[in-house]
């Protein structure tokens, strides 16, 4: 019945597709990775999908409501979120683009940008870490040679340290493409990774649309997740900021600095502090600790 | 030892996740009693009369928290909060994978309790395996016609719809859970009004934990007395107690409420070799230590408040001798500045601040000025906030900060910090 007289017919899902390849320009699209993919793949999908979708919207009072569902949908199908999945969800429940990727945006599940086939999440909480979950971590970094909210180059595995999943019995835990495995072990980990290599793992690999880049992490996310505001440090270099305040890099302080010596207010803060370091000859650029905490 | 099987009855024997099985054990027995004998007053007040209180933090008494909803003719809806993420707490992630109808027979109670016609349970995302499990289980109840129109020949339907997160231990506040079914932002509201006056979609909302609803179902079998006989004066009933920590089999035990903490360390297998004991946290991360002064406490909400704790979801984590506190501290700050939702400047600034200052102690690097500025910050966080997120910083970072200070005295390595 959908496809009779849908709100919006499929042919302007064509439309809506190819309108996002002609702007492919945009900035976000263009970071690390996040390759647009080609508008006619997308709006296959989208007219794919979409039954689907409506069926989700049907279970609901309200059709926002299925929002997250639909976006889960389209993550399993793409791998990670796009833009051309948030613009259709906009289209199909009458909201702004904006206000469908402030909402995605606050669910750590939702990967705004592509990720690996496979997604280890290994959990990081309390009780994990009485049972030993460092040396778990430690195991996965190396073997791996990722950090937190990290990729690795050929693109297969996305690596994580979560929070408590639910299943502290059987610490140290993790989930793969949100599967559980329990009770890990570096053996285990091993024969897990071999498999995953082979292509030969039990859980099904992640779809893959585009390109995954270092992290899926958009930029704004990452100085906390990442470590990048750690607490001052001392015996180092870098300015030192009391009591906690700044992050690592000393940004806030420099900040203030070079406010009040007047630098041009029509500078973004970034730049500005870039220029700060400049004065302070402080090469600390890139050196925020990728392994996080 | 008490330990007593009555949610937990039948895990790892039967396989309850299959319909068939569940109801040969005398499953959707009570649902279908209630729909077609019991008026939704009658289950209301067998929920009253039973004592049972909420299992999924604040231990409200539900009978009461039904008894808010306004008589305005507007439709209700019940919640089940299935988003468990508090750590320590993993028995509501055990009763949905293993004994799936037993969730959806609490919920179609507590739903015909209140008069509800939609009932939604929210799933945590990383549960993708559960939801899996439940939907299966909703689509053969409502194929064995336990749910959907005009349920047993009587003119009541009821419809229930399985919605799951993306991620966000914050969407388990209730009303940050309902803004997140509605498809926003899981950003908790401000209060009042509460759930009950204006919740889903703006209309009367009850929502209840898992095990809270579970409980129902043995309550209408065995009587709201039954039920009120076990536990202590003002703490009724059973309690599924998620054990975690150093302990030697930490697990998921079901137990009367009143059962001594010293019992349940027992229970679940008693410390490591040759360990000796340090702390417990009893009710999750939000909770405050409580130490060997408190082992022979009754395990039940008073004595836990009486305690300088609380009881919480029920989670129950062990410490012992070897934990690093110092380390153990900044983990638990360190999820709640993860996870604010950032709507409060304290709970936002001050879980970040604290994490930073933490992260500066673990790695040796503290300041002795630092010591009384984590004695004097780590109480003002709470009460400042929109929801108990904010006021679940401080308590664990404080106990063990006065118990164990000297841990922390010895990760400090200048007196204070040098100006720019
Ligand atoms: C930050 C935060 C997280 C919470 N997480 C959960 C949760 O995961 N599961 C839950 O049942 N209740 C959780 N709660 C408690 C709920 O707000 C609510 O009180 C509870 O679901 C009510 O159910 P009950 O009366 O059956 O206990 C949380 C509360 C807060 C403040
Ligand atoms: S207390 Fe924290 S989590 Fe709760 S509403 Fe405020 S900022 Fe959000
Ligand atoms: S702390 Fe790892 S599952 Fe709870």
């Amino acid at each position: 019945m959908h496809s009779q007289n849908p709100p919006m017919g499929v042919g302007d899902d064509v439309k809506l597709a190819s309108q996002n390849a002609a702007s492919g320009a945009q900035p976000h699209q263009q970071m690390d990775g996040a390759q647009a993919h080609e508008g006619e793949t997308f709006a296959k999908l989208y007219a794919q999908l979409r039954p689907q979708c409506e069926a989700l919207i049907a279970q609901y009072e309200e059709k926002r409501s299925a929002l997250l569902p639909m976006m889960h949908l389209f993550q399993e199908h793409e791998g990670y979120v796009s833009h051309d999945a948030m613009r259709a969800a906009a289209e199909m429940l009458d909201l702004s683009p904006a206000v469908v990727e402030s909402t995605v945006s606050f669910y750590t599940l939702f990967f705004r940008k592509p990720v690996g086939k496979y997604v280890l999440q290994v959990c990081r909480g309390l009780m994990c870490e009485l049972r030993g979950a460092e040396e778990i971590h430690k195991y996965f970094r190396e073997k791996l040679g990722v950090g937190h909210l990290e990729t690795t180059d050929d693109g297969l595995f996305s690596y994580e340290e979560v929070e408590c999943l639910a299943a502290c019995d059987r610490a140290t835990c993790m989930q793969v493409n949100l599967e559980f495995v329990y009770d890990l072990t570096p053996q285990m980990i091993d024969e897990m990774i071999d498999l995953m290599r082979a292509g030969t793992y039990k859980t099904k690999p992640m779809a893959q649309t585009a390109k995954p880049g270092r992290t899926w992490k958009v930029d704004q996310d990452l100085q906390v997740s990442r470590g990048g505001k750690a607490p001052g440090t001392l015996n180092s270099t870098r300015p030192n900021n009391a009591g906690g305040v700044g992050d690592s890099s000393g940004v806030i302080m420099l900040d203030r600095f070079v406010t009040n010596i007047g630098f041009s207010p029509a500078r973004t803060h970034e730049r500005t502090v870039r220029d700060a370091r400049g004065v302070y000859e402080l090469a600390e650029e890139g050196s925020n600790n990728n392994a996080g905490h | 030892m008490p330990v007593t099987k009555v949610l937990t009855e039948g895990i790892g024997e039967a396989n309850l996740r299959d319909i068939d099985v569940y109801r040969q054990r005398g499953g959707y027995v009570q649902w279908e009693r209630a729909v077609r004998e019991l008026t939704p007053a009658q289950v209301m007040e067998a929920a009253d009369k039973s004592g049972l209180r909420g299992r999924g933090g604040a231990g409200f008494p539900t009978g009461r928290k039904w008894g808010f909803l306004p008589n305005n003719g507007k439709p209700r809806y019940l919640v089940c909060n299935c988003d468990e993420a508090e750590p320590g707490t993993f028995k509501d992630h055990m009763l949905l994978e293993q004994t799936p109808h037993l969730v959806l027979e609490g919920i179609l109670l507590g739903a015909y309790g209140i008069g509800c016609t939609h009932a939604y349970i929210y799933i945590r995302g990383e549960f993708k395996e559960g939801y899996e499990i439940f939907t299966k289980a909703l689509a053969d109840a409502r194929a064995a016609g336990m749910f959907g129109k005009k349920l047993f020949g009587t003119d009541y339907s009821l419809e229930v719809t399985a919605h799951r997160g993306a991620g966000a231990y914050i969407c388990g506040e209730e009303t940050g859970l309902l803004n997140s079914l509605e498809g926003k932002r899981g950003e908790p509201r401000l209060k009042p009004p509460f759930p009950a006056i204006a919740g889903l979609y703006g209309m009367p909302t009850v929502v209840n934990n898992v095990e809270t609803l579970a409980y129902l179902v043995p309550v209408l079998k065995n009587g709201a007395e039954w039920f009120s006989s076990v536990g202590t004066e003002r703490s009724k009933g059973y309690k599924i107690v998620s054990v975690s920590g150093h302990v030697q089999k930490p697990g998921n035990y079901e137990m009367p409420l009143g059962t001594t903490v010293r019992e349940i360390i027992e229970i679940a297998g008693g410390l490591l070799p040759g360990r000796k004991f340090a702390a417990v946290q009893p009710g999750g991360q939000s909770s405050a230590c409580i130490f060997e002064e408190h082992l022979d406490y009754p395990y039940d909400y008073e004595s836990m408040a009486k305690a300088g704790s609380m009881l919480g979801s029920g989670a129950f984590t062990v410490f012992d001798d070897s934990t690093d506190f110092v380390k153990a501290a900044f983990n638990s700050v360190r999820f709640y500045a993860h996870e604010s939702c950032g709507q409060c400047t304290p709970c936002r600034e001050g879980g970040h601040w604290l994490e930073r200052v933490l992260h500066r102690f673990v790695e040796g690097r503290g300041l002795a000025s630092d010591l009384e500025m984590i004695e004097r910050v780590g109480t003002t966080i709470t009460g400042l906030n929109l929801c108990a997120l904010g006021d679940s910083i401080e308590p664990f970072l404080i106990s063990v900060f006065r118990r164990f200070k000297p841990q922390f005295e010895a990760r400090i390595q200048r007196e204070e910090a040098v100006g720019v």
